[in-house]
């Protein structure tokens, strides 16, 4: 047991050690480099912009998106995965080197990381039960309906913002979920009216979970879908802007597009 | 494609293990050292580590998690989300384990000490090779019950970046819309690992029985 204890007690030492070694001086942009990797943060439950397919890749348009950037960085990427509520204080805390996660810019995010040039513009959608009759003419005619979203989305923040505390919804009207899948299985299953989320995802959600329907579409709540980046780092967020210019220049992006969002 | 996604999730199955082969004995170096502390350490010291044992099991372990990640993987000492996510459970489960030990500690029984200094054995070493060796051996049962628990629990790793089975059901869940089948397969994983777990420390606790124990 004495032995046992001692040997147990090196093997966490080492590898405290171990771990803690690395990380060099100089930009961040230039360790990047010098690694040849960098890390980048997602949550890949979010098709067609980041999933895992049947066969346990890492697929989607974020993904394909970001591994051509690195490649043109000269750089090979290292996912991390996180819940999506987590990325940003990954990012702030500088536990991963970038995000792309579909992320909608944001006064309140803009505080405290950067964010790339958009490389997408999203709109947001409200998907609802094939069965459902009610109105929606309006965002603001959600109120009246119990909601579903994802927690810490842009969505999330509208719904609260502008419907909860206007007093238009009820707190007790609004659901938030984890994932946005969550979501969409609640809405199938009768327990919530009215699911508030990105359009390409809701669409696919519709799709795939069947019975579902986009009721309204429109840019509430998203538009531009950016690369968060941490605050202040001028030289990343240059090198990944030029080449986010040269690949929508060169029709990378609209490609990436059809594949993903037809 | 069925196959496939049920592989997909078994591959989480290494990091699960890996996860709770380092937070299990973190938790018992740590838990050890704060149980003899506490029945043989004096008042003080023993007062820290009750408050210590509160503290930790008094908070969920997920809110621990996140602030002992922030702080083992922060600017000064980084560590990888995994070892900083397995050592902060490893440091969640030390204050259980150290409940364990310390009954079982105490279980053991002052007359053992008295013996042992009255045939003038030295407090330190009645502690090594008279009170530790049958203490551990009482600990095994309840000390099994907390393995499960922990590696129940290292599915919270996820929440800092750690893709274990839980995480990768998730992420199947998303995409195939199976949840049933992605969570039951995962159920199923972890029923399987506990279940065999237990079988090796139920069997480790017969062999190393002392033939005074009654237990």
């Amino acid at each position: 047991m004495k032995r046992f204890l001692g040997l147990m007690s090196l093997l966490v030492l080492a590898s405290l050690l171990l771990a803690s070694c690395g990380g060099a001086s100089g930009s961040h942009l230039d360790t990047i480099k010098q690694n040849g990797v960098i890390k980048v943060g997602t949550s890949a439950d979010y098709p067609p912009f980041e999933y895992i397919d049947e066969s346990g890749n890492r697929v989607g348009f974020d993904i394909e998106l970001m591994e051509e950037i690195a490649r043109r960085l000269g750089v090979t990427v290292e996912w991390v995965d996180m819940p999506f509520d987590s990325l940003i204080a990954g990012v702030q805390e500088g536990k991963i080197d970038a995000s792309i996660s579909a992320f909608n810019y944001t006064e309140e995010r803009d505080q405290v990381v950067d964010f790339s040039e958009p490389y997408y513009m999203g709109e947001d959608a409200f998907l609802v039960a094939e069965s459902f009759t009610g109105m929606i003419a309006a965002p603001e005619d959600v109120a009246s309906f119990k909601v579903g979203v994802q927690t810490g989305t842009t969505q999330d923040a509208w719904l609260t913002d502008s419907l909860v505390a206007e007093g238009l919804l009820p707190e007790e009207n609004l659901f938030r979920y984890d994932r946005a899948d969550q979501a969409a299985l609640d809405l199938k299953n009768g327990r919530i009216d009215v699911m508030m989320a990105d359009y390409i995802p809701a669409a696919a959600l519709a799709e795939q979970i069947g019975g579902l329907k986009i009721a309204y579409q429109a840019v509430i709540s998203s538009g531009p879908t950016n690369i968060v980046i941490p605050e202040g780092d001028a030289e990343l967020k240059q090198a990944i802007d030029e080449i986010l210019v040269e690949l929508e220049s060169e029709g990378f992006i609209e490609a990436l597009g059809l594949k993903y969002f037809q | 494609m069925l196959s496939n996604f049920v592989l997909y999730i078994f591959q989480g199955i290494s990091v699960t293990i890996a996860v709770t082969l380092v937070a299990l004995p973190a938790g018992l170096v740590i838990g050890l050292g704060l149980a003899l502390v506490y029945n043989y350490g004096g008042k003080w010291a023993a007062r820290f580590a009750g408050i210590y044992s509160l503290l930790m099991r008094g908070v969920p372990p997920i809110v621990l998690l996140f602030i002992l990640y922030f702080i083992l993987s922060g600017k000064y000492i980084n560590l990888s989300p995994f070892w900083a996510g397995s050592i902060s459970l490893g440091i969640v489960s030390s204050a259980y384990q150290m409940e364990i030990l310390r009954g079982a500690l105490t279980a053991v029984g002052g007359g053992q000490m008295t013996a042992a200094r009255a045939i003038g054995m030295s407090r330190m070493d009645a502690i090594r090779f008279i009170i530790i060796p049958q203490a551990v051996r009482l600990a095994i049962p309840p000390w099994s019950n907390e393995a499960s628990i922990v590696l129940k629990d290292s599915s919270l790793v996820y929440a800092l970046g750690v893709e274990e089975i839980l995480r990768r059901a998730q992420q199947l869940s998303a995409t195939t819309q199976q949840p049933f089948l992605a969570y039951g397969t995962a159920a199923l994983i972890y029923f399987v690992l506990v279940f065999f777990a237990n079988r090796g420390l139920d069997h480790l606790s017969e062999k190393l029985k002392l033939p005074t124990n009654p237990v």
